[in-house]
C-alpha cells in the first residue's frame, strides 16, 4: 500500500521550503508529496481562499462619467486587507441578518467631489474604512501612498457611496482573488519526459533552462528512463494580488486544504449522518436514497482501501487530522 | 530590411494622453486623416466657392422665355425672360420666425441629439427682363439645404481640434457628412467613365440600336464646366457608316454624324476626307470605301452648307430641347450644338476636330488596328463626388423652378388673366403659385438615396446614392468615406468581369477590402494614400509648352504626314507629332512637371499611348480636370513625389521597392509597398503572411467589431452604438495606426490566446474565454439604444388626443419607482421591460367623453437597461414650443456572454463557448492563464500566419514593453519575422518559437506538448446572443392558419422547413416529426361528419342534446317535418328544426387543413374524407 504509504505513512510528509519570500510574493519547493496534493493546494490558493472585496455599493450621488455599474465594478477590483479574516468575518450566507450587518461585513464610503479648476482623480486611499472595523482598509502598496485610480471628476462632479465588502471567495468571482498567480512547475530537467519539447534544431538554444534547474540534479547522459517515476518536487510562486500577504495565503491554503479533506472525510466516515456533511440544503432525494442504501455496505461506493476507512480516517483522529497537527509545523 | 529600419517601440501613449487633453488650438494632430474625407469636403466647398459650380450652373440654364400672347395671331405677345443670377447657400441658422434668440447658429451636434437636418437657406437672385428692357432682380428663397459638415458652409469650417471640443464635437470631428433627422448620411462615390475622352467600345447591346448596326462604337462623356455631364456615342454600321448618338431626358436620339461635322463648322466632303484620313492611309482601302461611303450617303439629306444643316437640326429638336418660340431654327441648331455636341469644348472648331478624331478611332476599332478599350478599368474612369452631384442636383431643381415659373406664366395666359410684369404684387402672385422649395427635395435625396430628376443626369441608376455613415466603430466610419461604389447598375448585372480586381487598379482601389458577397468587387475602398481631384489644375500655359516642344497646333493646314500622333488635353486637340517625338514630349513634360519648371502643374496626367500593334489607340492625351484618382510615387530622376494618374500609369515603369528598380527602366518607385492598401486593411498587422482571403475577413470583421465609436458620445443620439468598455492600443500594430489617430477609438483587447485543443469546447472555432479575465472586465461592452417619445402638446390635428407634461393627479405609485415627479424618468435609473418611462397628462379631444388622466411609456425591452440619458426636445420650426419630444437614451450593459462573437484581426472569428474557471485553465510555469484558449484546427486550413506573428511579437512585446511594429511587407526570407521576434522573446528567457510547456489546471500535470501562446489583439464583434436568440414553446399564431408566426421580435418559431422534414423523414423522426409540424403548429379538434365526410356542414345544435353529439352535420340532416318524434328534432342557431346527422365526431387534423377546405369551397369544390374507424 503503498504510494499512500511512502507519502503520508512516513513520518516525514510534505515538506515545505520557501526559497524566496517578500511582502508581495514568495517562491517554496513543495516536497515529498504527490502532484495531486500540489496541484490542490495551488488550485485552494487560487480560487477558494477567502478575502473581502466591496460587493454591494450604494450609490448616493455619482455625477461622474463613469456610469454607477461600471464604478461598481471597478470599486469591487479594488483588494482590501483581509488578513486574519476568518477571525474577524463570517460569511453572509452563514449570518443571521438579512442583507448584511457588522458581523458579516466591512462598510466603506467613498465621498469625493471636484470643487477645483483641475480634475481630482479618486483613489482607493479615499476610501474610509467604517471606524471599529478591524479588517478592509484598501491596500495600498504604492510609493505615493494612492493606491489604485478609481474614478476622475472634473469640476463640480461628485461621487457619495456607501462600500458595503463582504467575504468571498475567487471561485465566486476573480475580486476576491488572494493571487494573482500561482506558478508552478515539477521536474525542472523533464527526467520524466511528461512533455515533449518541440525544437527545430537545437532543443538547448531554443528552450530557455528552467530557473529552479539548479535545484534539481541534471540528468546524467545514457542514464535509463525510470517509467515508474513520479514527481515529488513542486516549485510554487505565489504572487500575491495585495489582500493577503504570501505567507497567509499560503498558510490559509493548507488549511482549507485540511478542511476541504475533513469534509470528505467526515462525510465518508458517518455514512448514517451524511446530511452533516453536506449541509441540508441541495440534495436531491434521489441522493438521499442512494446514500442510504450505501450503509449496508454497498462496496461500489467505498474506496478499495481498508473497506469503510480511508486512509485519512482511519487512524481515528476524529476531527483533527494528521494535517491539522502538524500544520503549526510548517509555519 | 529588419535592420536596415529602426521601428519606432513607442506606444505614444503620452502623446495621446496629452492630445486628448489638451486638444490643439491651431491644426489637427492628424493630418492623414482629414486628408481621408478631403475629397467630400472639397467637392462641396467648389460648389458654394465664389464662381463655383453654382455659378457655373446657373451660367449654363440660361435665360428662358415666356409670352403673354394668346398663341393665335403671329405675335407672340410681351416678352418675359428669366434667369437666375445668383445662388446663395447659407449657414445653418435659426429660423427667421424665432425672434427671441441672441445666438442664431446651429451646430451639427445640435442637429444630432435634436434628429433634425443641419441644413442652411438656399436663396437664388432671378434676374427678369421684360422685352427688351433692363433686367429687374428678385430674391427668392427656396427653402433648406442639407450642409456638409464642415464644409465652407458649415459652422466648424477650419475649426481646430480644441475648438471642435468646445462645441460638442470629436476633436477630430472630419466632418464630409450630412445630418439628415439626426442622422449622418453621406454621398457615396461612385464610379463613372472617364470624361473627355473617347473611348472605343465593344458592346453587344449596340446592335440593338437598328439596322446595320454593328457592337463598335466609341463613346465620350462630356462634362461641362458645371460638371454636369453628357455622353455623346459613335455608332459604326455595317456599311462604314457613323451615326451620332445621344440621350436627352431620357430619350435616344441618332443624328449621321457627318450632319453634326457639317452643322458645326463650313466645311466641305475634300476637308471632311482629308481631316480623317492622312496621305499614308489613303493606301488603306479599308479607310477610304469607308470614309467615302460615309460622305456619299450624306448626300442623300441635300444639305451643303452649315446653315442648311443648323436648320435642319433646329427644325427637328425645337420641340426636344424646348427652347424660346422666338428662336430661329438656325439658332436652336446652334443652342442644341452648344448643348448636347461634346459639351466639355466651348468652339465649334475644336468639337469637329474631336468628332473627326473619334470617327478615326471607330474606323481603326473596325479595322483592327486598335483595341477596344476597357470601361470596367480604373484606366478610363474617374471618382463622381459627392458634392458634384449635390451640385447637379441643385442645377437641375434650379432649372425647374425656373421652368415651373415659365409654366405657370403660361397657364395663366391661357386663363386669360392680364399679367403685368412690372407690377410687383403681380409678381410677387407669380412666385407664390410655384412650389420653389429645392431644400425639401435635396433633403429627400440626402435620406433616401433616390434621385429624381428629369434628365437623370446621365447617371446608369436612381437610387443609392446615399448611406448613412455608421458610427458602429471608426473603422466603419472612416471607410464610409473612402468607399467607391461601381454603380449599382452593376450589381444586378449577371456578369462578374466588372467586379474583377484589374492590374490598373494597383495602387488606386484597395486589393483586399471589400465586401464579400453581392457587393464584392463593386465597393471598393481608395488605397490610403489616394486622392481625388477636386479642382482643375492650371494648364494656361500648356499648349505654349507644347508647341516649343514641336508639337505641330491643330490649326496649322495641311498636316504633315509625319504628324501621326494626337495630342489632347482634357479632350482638345491641342496638336499633333510623330511617334517618335510623342514620346520625348510625354517624358519632357513629365520632367518638367515633377520639377515644378514651365508652369506644368504636378498632378497633370500625361497619358502617352504609345503605337502598338492592334494595342490601345495611341496618342498623348493629357488630363487636369477634377474627379481624378492621383497616388504619389517617387520619380527617380528628380528624386521627388510625382502624382500618378490611372489613364498613364499602366504604360509607366514604376518599381514597388528600391531593389526592384530596373536601371534605365523603372522611372518611379514606390514610397511604401503598403500604399496600396486602404486605411482599414493596413491595419491588419503582418497582412502579408495571411492567405489573401482572410485578409479581406478581416477588413470586414473590423468594421463589425464593438469598439469606440467615437469620444463625444454624450452628445450623440444614435438609434443605437456599441462600446466596448475595456479597449486597449494593441501592442502590435503599424505606425500608420497613431498617424491616423486610431488609438482615440480602441477597437478590441489585448489578449493572451493559447493555441491549445483543451476540453473539446474550443472544437469548431469556438473559444474559451478564461471566466476570471471575464469577471475583471475583459470584452465588457455597452450598447446604448435611443427612443424618441412623442410629447407634442397637440401633434397633429387627427391625433385623438392632446398630450401636456405630468401633472400630479391620478398618478399610479408603481410608476414613480422609475419615473421622477415630473414625469420623466431618472437619470441612472435601471428599467425592465415593462418599467414606465415617462408618465404624461392626456387630455382629450373636445367632444370626446373620455376624462383627461395620466398616461405611461413603457419600456419596451427583453434587457435590463439604465436610463444614461434623457433629452427634452422642442419644436423646430421658431415657434419656441418646449418639450414636444422626448429622447431617452438607454445604457444596456452587455458582457461577454456564451455565444457572443469574438475575433482576432486576421479573419479568425470565434464564438465564445465557456466561460471557463480560471483554476481549470491550463496555466504556464510562471502561473500564467490565457484569457482565451483557441483550437489549433483553426490555422492549417485558413493559413493565418499573420497570427502566429502577431501572437509572437505581442508577446515579446508585452514583455519588453515596446510596441511592435507589425507593418506588411518588412521582412524577407533572410530576414524573417520569426526570428526577429523570436530573438526577442529568447532575450527574455522564453522559448524562442515561442512555445511553452503547460499545465493542466484539473491534474496540475504537464501537458505532453507545448503550447504556443502569445498576446493577440481581439475584437469584440457586434453580433451577440441576446441580439439572436429565438426560443418558443408557445406563443403567437397567424390568425389565418393558428400556424406559429414568424419573427423573432414577435416571440415566433423557427420553421422546420422541408428539408428539415426530410432529414427527419430520412432518420425516422416519425414522433418528432409529428410533434413539431402538428402538436406544436396548428392542431386542431374539429368536428367531422362520419357520414358525408365534411368539415364544413357540422354545425352545433341548440337544442335536442339527448343523443351522443351535440354537434350535427347540416347536410346530412333533413328538415323536420313536424310529424318526428321531438327527441330527434334538432334545432340550429337560425331556428331551424331538423332531423338526423347525428353521425358527428371529433377528430384532430392540422388547422390549414380547414382552412384549405373552405378556401376550396369558395371555389366551389368540396373534400371529402373517409373517416374510420
Amino acid at each position: 500500500m503503498d504510494d499512500y504509504d511512502t507519502i503520508y505513512g512516513s513520518d516525514r510528509g510534505p515538506q515545505i521550503t520557501i526559497k524566496e519570500a517578500d511582502s508581495r510574493h514568495a517562491q517554496i519547493v513543495l516536497s515529498n508529496c504527490d502532484l495531486a496534493f500540489a496541484n490542490a493546494l495551488r488550485r485552494i490558493m487560487l480560487a477558494e481562499i477567502p478575502t473581502i472585496a466591496i460587493d454591494i455599493v450604494e450609490v448616493q450621488t455619482n455625477t461622474s462619467v463613469i456610469p454607477d455599474e461600471f464604478l461598481c465594478h471597478r470599486l469591487g477590483m479594488v483588494p482590501l486587507d483581509s488578513t486574519n479574516i476568518d477571525d474577524k468575518l463570517i460569511y453572509t450566507r452563514d449570518c443571521f441578518c438579512d442583507q448584511y450587518c457588522e458581523r458579516c461585513s466591512v462598510t466603506l464610503s467613498l465621498h469625493a467631489r471636484c470643487t477645483g479648476e483641475d480634475n481630482v482623480t479618486v483613489y482607493a486611499r479615499d476610501l474610509v474604512v467604517a471606524e471599529g472595523a478591524q479588517l478592509g482598509s484598501p491596500v495600498i502598496n504604492d510609493p505615493e501612498g494612492q493606491g489604485t485610480v478609481i474614478c476622475k471628476l472634473r469640476k463640480g462632479q461628485e461621487l457619495r457611496l456607501k462600500c458595503i465588502a463582504k467575504k468571498g471567495i475567487a471561485k465566486e468571482h476573480a475580486k476576491w482573488a488572494p493571487t494573482a498567480a500561482v506558478g508552478f512547475e515539477y521536474d525542472p530537467w523533464n527526467k520524466l519526459r511528461h512533455i515533449d519539447y518541440w525544437y527545430e534544431e537545437d532543443a538547448k538554444e531554443e528552450w530557455p533552462k528552467s530557473k529552479y534547474a539548479d535545484w534539481e540534479e541534471p540528468p546524467i547522459e545514457g542514464e535509463p528512463f525510470n517509467y515508474d517515476a513520479v514527481p515529488s518536487r513542486f516549485y510554487l510562486d505565489i504572487e500575491s494580488a495585495g489582500s493577503l500577504p504570501p505567507d497567509e495565503i499560503l498558510q490559509q491554503g493548507i488549511k482549507y486544504l485540511q478542511e476541504k479533506l475533513a469534509t470528505v472525510i467526515e462525510t465518508f466516515s458517518n455514512k448514517n449522518e451524511v446530511g452533516d456533511g453536506f449541509g441540508d440544503g441541495v440534495r436531491s432525494p434521489a441522493q438521499d436514497y442512494a446514500m442510504g442504501g450505501m450503509g449496508g455496505g454497498g462496496a461500489g461506493y467505498e474506496t478499495p482501501y481498508q473497506g469503510g476507512r480511508t486512509p485519512f480516517g482511519g487512524g481515528g483522529f476524529g476531527g483533527a487530522t494528521e494535517y491539522g497537527g502538524s500544520a503549526n509545523g510548517w509555519s | 530590411m529588419v535592420t536596415a529600419v529602426k521601428p519606432n517601440t513607442s506606444s505614444n501613449t503620452l502623446r495621446r494622453e496629452d492630445l486628448f487633453r489638451n486638444p490643439p488650438k491651431d491644426k489637427s494632430a492628424f493630418p492623414a486623416l482629414l486628408n481621408a474625407v478631403r475629397p467630400h469636403i472639397e467637392s462641396f466647398n467648389v460648389i458654394t466657392a465664389e464662381g463655383g459650380l453654382l455659378d457655373l450652373a446657373r451660367q449654363d440654364i440660361g435665360v428662358k422665355c415666356v409670352f403673354d400672347g394668346k398663341r393665335d395671331g403671329k405675335w407672340l405677345g410681351n416678352k418675359l425672360s428669366l434667369r437666375i443670377d445668383k445662388i446663395y447657400v447659407g449657414k445653418p441658422k435659426i429660423s427667421e420666425r424665432d425672434k427671441t434668440t441672441l445666438k442664431r447658429e446651429i451646430f451639427p451636434t445640435e442637429c444630432r441629439e435634436r434628429h433634425i437636418t443641419y441644413r442652411g437657406k438656399l436663396s437664388v437672385k432671378l434676374g427678369l427682363k421684360i422685352n427688351n428692357g433692363p433686367w429687374v432682380s428678385q430674391d427668392r428663397e427656396v427653402g433648406n439645404i442639407p450642409i456638409m459638415v464642415r464644409s465652407n458652409r458649415c459652422h466648424l469650417e477650419n475649426l481646430a481640434p480644441h475648438d471642435l471640443v468646445e462645441r460638442k464635437e470629436e476633436s477630430e470631428e472630419l466632418g464630409g457628412y450630412f445630418i439628415v433627422n439626426g442622422i449622418e448620411k453621406l454621398i457615396r462615390m461612385l464610379i463613372v467613365q472617364r470624361r473627355n475622352h473617347p473611348m472605343a467600345i465593344i458592346r453587344p447591346s449596340f446592335t440593338g440600336r437598328g439596322k446595320s448596326y454593328t457592337n463598335m462604337g466609341v463613346q465620350i462623356r462630356c462634362v461641362r464646366p458645371d460638371q454636369s455631364s453628357q455622353t455623346n456615342v459613335l455608332h459604326y454600321l455595317n456599311d462604314g457608316n457613323v451615326t451620332f448618338r445621344f440621350s436627352w431626358r431620357k430619350n435616344e436620339y441618332l443624328v449621321p454624324v457627318i450632319m453634326i461635322m457639317k452643322a458645326l463648322v463650313e466645311t466641305n466632303d475634300r476637308e471632311i476626307f482629308d481631316g480623317l484620313l492622312t496621305t499614308k492611309d489613303m493606301e488603306d482601302t479599308f479607310l477610304t470605301d469607308r470614309v467615302e461611303l460615309l460622305l456619299r450617303t450624306f448626300k442623300g439629306y441635300q444639305l451643303l452648307t452649315r446653315k442648311e444643316n443648323l436648320q435642319y437640326l433646329g427644325e427637328k429638336f425645337r420641340i426636344v430641347m424646348g427652347v424660346s418660340p422666338d428662336m430661329s431654327d438656325v439658332e436652336v441648331g446652334k443652342e442644341f450644338l452648344r448643348r448636347i455636341v461634346l459639351v466639355h469644348l466651348e468652339d465649334p472648331r475644336d468639337k469637329y476636330r474631336l468628332l473627326l478624331f473619334m470617327v478615326r478611332k471607330l474606323y481603326a476599332l473596325a479595322e483592327g488596328t486598335c483595341q477596344s478599350d476597357n470601361p470596367d478599368a480604373i484606366q478610363h474612369q474617374e471618382v463622381l463626388l459627392g458634392g458634384f452631384l449635390y451640385g447637379m442636383i441643385i442645377k437641375e431643381r434650379a432649372e425647374e423652378y425656373l421652368e415651373s415659373i415659365v409654366k405657370e406664366v403660361r397657364r395663366e395666359v391661357q386663363r386669360g388673366n392680364v399679367l403685368d410684369f412690372n407690377n410687383k404684387e403681380h409678381r410677387t402672385r407669380m412666385f407664390q403659385r410655384t412650389s420653389g422649395n429645392i431644400g425639401n427635395s435635396l433633403e429627400y435625396f440626402i435620406s433616401t438615396g433616390n434621385l429624381s430628376s428629369p434628365s437623370g443626369l446621365d447617371l446608369q441608376q436612381v437610387s443609392g446614392f446615399t448611406v448613412v455613415a455608421e458610427k458602429i466603430n471608426f473603422y466603419r466610419f472612416i471607410s464610409h468615406f473612402r468607399m467607391v461604389h461601381r454603380g449599382s447598375f452593376f450589381a444586378q448585372l449577371k456578369t462578374t468581369t466588372v467586379r474583377k480586381l484589374l492590374p490598373e487598379s494597383w495602387g488606386f482601389l484597395c486589393p483586399v477590402h471589400t465586401p464579400d458577397g453581392s457587393p464584392c468587387g463593386l465597393l471598393n475602398h481608395l488605397a490610403h494614400k489616394c486622392r481625388i481631384t477636386t479642382s482643375p489644375s492650371d494648364v494656361s500655359s500648356i499648349r505654349k509648352t507644347l508647341v516649343s516642344l514641336g508639337v505641330t497646333s491643330p490649326a496649322t493646314s495641311p498636316l504633315p504626314h509625319s504628324a501621326t500622333v494626337c495630342v489632347q488635353l482634357d479632350g482638345c486637340i491641342v496638336g499633333w507629332c510623330s511617334p517618335k517625338l510623342a514620346r520625348v514630349v510625354a517624358d519632357t513634360l513629365r520632367f518638367w512637371k515633377v520639377e515644378g519648371s514651365h508652369n506644368i502643374p504636378l498632378d497633370l496626367e500625361i497619358g502617352f499611348v504609345p503605337i502598338s500593334r492592334g494595342g490601345q489607340y495611341p496618342g498623348i492625351y493629357l488630363f487636369s480636370h477634377q474627379a481624378r484618382i492621383i497616388r504619389p510615387v517617387k520619380y527617380l530622376p528628380l528624386d521627388k513625389e510625382d502624382l500618378v494618374g490611372p489613364f498613364e500609369q499602366p504604360y509607366m515603369s514604376i518599381a514597388v521597392t528600391p531593389p526592384e528598380i530596373v536601371p534605365g527602366g523603372s522611372t518611379h518607385v514606390e514610397f511604401d509597398p503598403t500604399n496600396i492598401l486602404s486605411i482599414v486593411a493596413n491595419m491588419t498587422p503582418f497582412s502579408d503572411f495571411n492567405q489573401s482571403p482572410r485578409n479581406m475577413y478581416q477588413c470586414q470583421m473590423g468594421k463589425q467589431a464593438m469598439g469606440t465609436p467615437g469620444t463625444a458620445l454624450r452628445h450623440r443620439s444614435d438609434n443605437k452604438m456599441y462600446r466596448l468598455q475595456t479597449g486597449q492600443t494593441p501592442i502590435v500594430r503599424s505606425p500608420l495606426y497613431d498617424e491616423y489617430g486610431l488609438d482615440n477609438f480602441p477597437n478590441g483587447m489585448n489578449a493572451v490566446v493559447a493555441v491549445i485543443s483543451y476540453t473539446g469546447y474550443d472544437m469548431d472555432d469556438a473559444m474559451i474565454l478564461n471566466k476570471s479575465a471575464h469577471e475583471r472586465g475583459f470584452g465588457h461592452g455597452t450598447v446604448y439604444k435611443t427612443e424618441k417619445l412623442g410629447w407634442a402638446e397637440e401633434r397633429r390635428s387627427r391625433a385623438k388626443e392632446s398630450r401636456k407634461a405630468y401633472q400630479r393627479i391620478g398618478i399610479r405609485q408603481d410608476w414613480l419607482r422609475t419615473v421622477d415627479m415630473d414625469g420623466l424618468p431618472t437619470v441612472g435609473q435601471l428599467v425592465r421591460d415593462g418599467d414606465a418611462v415617462a408618465v404624461y397628462h392626456a387630455i382629450p379631444k373636445e367632444g370626446d367623453r373620455a376624462r383627461p388622466e395620466n398616461k405611461v411609456f413603457i419600456y419596451k425591452g427583453s434587457e435590463d437597461a439604465y436610463i444614461d440619458e434623457v433629452r427634452l426636445l422642442g419644436s423646430e420650426g421658431g415657434d419656441n414650443k418646449p418639450m414636444q419630444e422626448i429622447s431617452i437614451k438607454y445604457r444596456v450593459p452587455r458582457p461577454p456572454n456564451i455565444g457572443d462573437k469574438f475575433s482576432s484581426r486576421h479573419g479568425q472569428k470565434g464564438v465564445c463557448s465557456q466561460k471557463w474557471p480560471s483554476i481549470d485553465m491550463p496555466f504556464t510555469e510562471s502561473g500564467m492563464q490565457p484569457d482565451i484558449i483557441i483550437n489549433p484546427h483553426a490555422f492549417p486550413s485558413r493559413m493565418t500566419i499573420g497570427m502566429f506573428v502577431e501572437s509572437l511579437a505581442g508577446k515579446s512585446g508585452a514583455l519588453h514593453g515596446i510596441a511592435q511594429d507589425s507593418t506588411p511587407f518588412r521582412f524577407d526570407e533572410e530576414n524573417t519575422a520569426a526570428d526577429y521576434f523570436g530573438h526577442q522573446l529568447k532575450v527574455a528567457g522564453y522559448n524562442y518559437h515561442g512555445n511553452e510547456p503547460m499545465y493542466s489546471g484539473i491534474t496540475g500535470e504537464e501537458l505532453h506538448a507545448d503550447i504556443y501562446i502569445g498576446v493577440v489583439y481581439y475584437q469584440r464583434l457586434r453580433h451577440m446572443v441576446n441580439d439572436k436568440y429565438q426560443v418558443r414553446t408557445t406563443g403567437r399564431i397567424s390568425e389565418l392558419t393558428h400556424q406559429p408566426i414568424k419573427g423573432r421580435k414577435k416571440g415566433g418559431g423557427i420553421r422546420v422547413g422541408e428539408m428539415e422534414r426530410d432529414s427527419l423523414l430520412a432518420h425516422g423522426g416519425a414522433f418528432l416529426l409529428q410533434d413539431r409540424l402538428f402538436n406544436c403548429s396548428d392542431y386542431t379538434q374539429t368536428w367531422i361528419c362520419r357520414a358525408c365526410g365534411s368539415f364544413l356542414s357540422t354545425t352545433p345544435s341548440v337544442r335536442g342534446s339527448n343523443f351522443g353529439s351535440i354537434v350535427r352535420c347540416r347536410r346530412c340532416a333533413v328538415p323536420a317535418t313536424g310529424l318526428e318524434e321531438e327527441e330527434m328534432v334538432w334545432e340550429d342557431g337560425l331556428g331551424g328544426k331538423f332531423v338526423g346527422g347525428k353521425d358527428t365526431t371529433v377528430v384532430a387534423v392540422p388547422y390549414v387543413l380547414k382552412y384549405l377546405d373552405v378556401e376550396l369551397a369558395a371555389m366551389g369544390i368540396a373534400m371529402k374524407f373517409n373517416i374510420s374507424p
